[in-house]
């Protein structure tokens, strides 16, 4: 036990007094995790996953604009009015291009005047039986961020045209409701011979016949929190600087092999197994630490900035049961890599390589559902993306610690495979030393 | 040339490292590192090994020192062969590597903190060990230092003081003098001088003829991978007629170039 804890004491102080190493291990990740998720909120705005900004500018001031605003309020807009004695449709093209809103409305001058008196239009006809010559339709004009999704912009031009319709529904039951009464009043047909009840058209026709409901899957686990970059990006990135302790492990590995390190300690009444032991783990201490203070920085730092803060609502132990068995499979990658390389360079290039290439078909940078399906496929191969699933597990979907117990599992394989690969290695070159 | 006598595997009395017909052969070369190689060395000797490069000094070392298994051949130290009590060997035995075995980052102190904690020892006996043994090589007030910070002759120093933490019975140091000044030399010789003096064996491995014949009480020449000769220094300088070692190590094992 003395000759662990002073393999695991010798490796932290080597640690403690390399400051590029530090600047890997600590630094990088924690830069990365903020701006990753700044931009990655960004993205989300840009695709709807956030309100979207709405200015309108109601030239109009009517009724039209009042009913419009209520309808789209409705949804996920975020409605902005500006005031229209100090602003017109320039004003709004050029905030709208610019990017301070993604979205724009304009409602000319007259717009419910010329709405109302087309409705009303509908219902008129000449003695002759042939309608009136048609009137200017009211426009309602839209602008979009250049910078839009396509996708998005679908949506809210959807959403406007139902809000339009819905209008014009309206308007249009309301002058039926009114037509229909001047009707049996001319008529003289009685109350009780009208073939519709009492109440007026429009709200009849706003009675729903058909609704829908949006399923999510057997009931909510507790403790699931909604998706957002921080619950995404906190763990992914995290993950990624644990992964990173790779390189100074396989370069330690390496600096005392090629210096009369190695060989003194060959000569010490020491089994290679403590000093490894040792070695992983001071750096599955220092992985921990690496998660500790990404978390941190999700849950301090983030609100600041304004983003939603990082959580582990529930199943804390199954959260650091998967940060350990991360860091081991990370461990041993390292001193496999160690034994298989023969200078630091090769170990950092393979080593950086390698774990950037596995965090990106792991769904660290772009989610796994986004990639091309060859790359799906890949992405199992990747020990970052079972982390990651397993994060996503317990943080997103709040499932327990049954629920990960298979990506806990390839961890731990991982690691014994990369230890056992690590071994043999080591056995060959001794045996050709 | 003369072989070697082979002795019985039996323990003698007096007999601190005792190798026998040890031959190894490293991968995809064309001979044997060591080639039916036989050595003793008493209690409380100080024996040198001399030859050229590529004679087989380092790989005997390594096999001795229990670094690599021969691929057949006795080898036993202090009695006990590595096989069944290389746990109680390492713990008598002490080696001071060729290359420097130091972490560049950590101080004098530090280094042989990690060190002798490795062998067992701790806490204040460790601790009066170290100080004893960085004032044995001169090294008492550069303890909190970073070994980046050393010369070469200090770091060879530190690397002699790094093997002698266990208080070896016997040390095996690999051209420990190796690139250093005169002055580290000299301090380094004198102090193995006196370790022997007090008890320890030793086992040095060197080229430069000087060092040998100024330090060791006997030495042995191997070339080839085996031993060539084997006596005190002034007795084979005696038998074979020579003026200095350097000619008899010559007329030994010849004026060519050794390159690889």
């Amino acid at each position: 036990m003395l000759k662990i804890i002073a393999a695991i004491a010798k490796e932290l102080l080597l640690l403690r007094r390399d400051r590029a190493g530090l600047l890997v291990l600590f630094l990088m990740p924690a830069i990365l995790v903020v701006v990753i998720t700044l931009v990655q909120e960004n993205v989300m705005e840009l695709t709807g996953q956030k309100k979207t900004r709405v200015v309108v500018l109601d030239l109009d001031q009517g009724d039209l604009g009042k009913s419009l605003r209520q309808q789209l309020e409705k949804g996920n807009l975020q409605i902005v009015v500006w005031d229209e004695k100090q602003k017109d449709m320039t004003d709004i093209q050029a905030a709208v291009q610019g990017g301070d809103y993604q979205v724009g409305i304009v409602l000319p001058r007259d717009s419910s005047a010329r709405f109302k008196q087309e409705a009303a239009r509908l219902f008129q006809q000449n003695n002759a039986g042939m309608q009136e010559k048609p009137a200017d339709r009211a426009v309602v004009h839209l602008f979009f961020d250049p910078l839009l999704m396509a996708g998005l912009r679908s949506g809210i031009t959807a959403q406007l045209q139902m809000a339009l319709t819905t209008i014009a529904m309206q308007a249009k039951l309301e002058v039926l409701d009114r037509v229909l009464q001047e009707t049996m009043a001319g008529l003289h047909v009685g109350r009780e011979l009208m073939p519709l009840p009492r109440f007026n058209l429009p709200e009849l026709a706003g009675q729903p016949l058909l609704s829908l409901q949006e399923n999510q899957g057997p009931l909510p686990q507790a403790g699931a929190v909604p998706y957002n970059p921080v619950q995404q990006n906190v763990p992914a990135w995290a993950l990624f600087g644990m992964f990173f302790t790779a390189i100074p492990i396989a370069g330690a590995i390496i600096q005392e092999r090629n210096s009369g390190i190695w060989i003194r300690l060959r000569a010490l009444p020491v089994s290679p197994l403590v000093l490894f032991s040792g070695k992983a783990a001071a750096y599955i201490g220092v992985c921990l630490c690496q998660f500790l203070l990404i978390a941190l920085i999700g849950a301090g730092l983030f609100p600041w900035v304004g983003l939603p803060a990082f959580t582990i609502a529930t199943h804390l132990p199954a959260v650091l049961l998967t940060v350990l068995f991360s860091s081991l499979a990370a461990c041993s990658y390292g001193i496999f890599l160690g034994m298989a390389c023969n200078s630091y360079e090769q170990a950092s290039t393979v080593g950086a390589t390698t774990v950037v290439t596995a965090a990106a078909i792991g769904g660290v940078m772009v989610p796994v559902y986004a990639m091309p399906q060859v790359m799906q496929r890949l992405s199992i191969l990747s020990p970052l993306n079972w982390g990651l699933t397993a994060f996503h597990d317990l943080i997103l979907r709040g499932n327990s610690l049954p629920a990960i117990l298979d990506d806990l599992g390839r961890l731990l394989l991982f690691f014994a495979v990369t230890a056992l690969l690590a071994w043999k290695l080591a056995g060959i070159r001794h045996s050709r030393s | 040339m003369m072989a070697a006598d082979v002795h019985r595997p039996e323990q003698r009395q007096g007999c601190a490292l005792w190798a026998a017909s040890l031959i190894k052969q490293y991968k995809n070369t064309a001979h044997p590192a060591l080639n039916d190689f036989s050595l003793e060395v008493r209690q409380g000797e100080f024996f040198g090994l001399l030859g050229p490069n590529g004679a087989g000094k380092t790989t005997a070392i390594s096999i001795l020192a229990g670094l690599m298994p021969p691929d057949s051949g006795t080898v036993r130290v202090m009695g006990m062969s590595f096989r069944q009590r290389q746990h109680d060997i390492k713990q008598l035995l002490g080696l001071v590597p060729q290359d420097i075995g130091l972490y560049d980052k950590l101080t004098a102190r530090e280094n042989l903190t990690f060190f002798g904690k490795l062998y067992g020892i701790s806490g204040r006996k460790l601790a009066e060990r170290i100080r004893q043994n960085l004032a044995f090589v001169s090294l008492a007030e550069y303890a909190a230092r970073p070994v980046a910070t050393f010369s070469y002759g200090m770091k060879r120093r530190l690397n002699l003081a790094a093997g002698l933490l266990n208080d070896p019975q016997l040390l095996v140091l690999d051209e420990p003098c190796v690139g250093i000044d005169a002055q580290s030399r000299h301090l380094i010789h004198e102090q193995l001088r006196d370790l022997n003096r007090r008890g320890t064996t030793i086992l040095y491995t060197t080229h430069y003829m000087e060092e040998a014949q100024e330090l060791c009480g006997r030495i042995c020449i191997m070339d080839n991978g085996r031993l060539v000769e084997q006596g005190a220094p002034a007795a084979l300088l005696r038998k074979s007629g020579m003026s200095s070692l350097e000619e008899l190590f010559l007329h030994l094992t010849g004026k060519e170039l050794r390159d690889p």
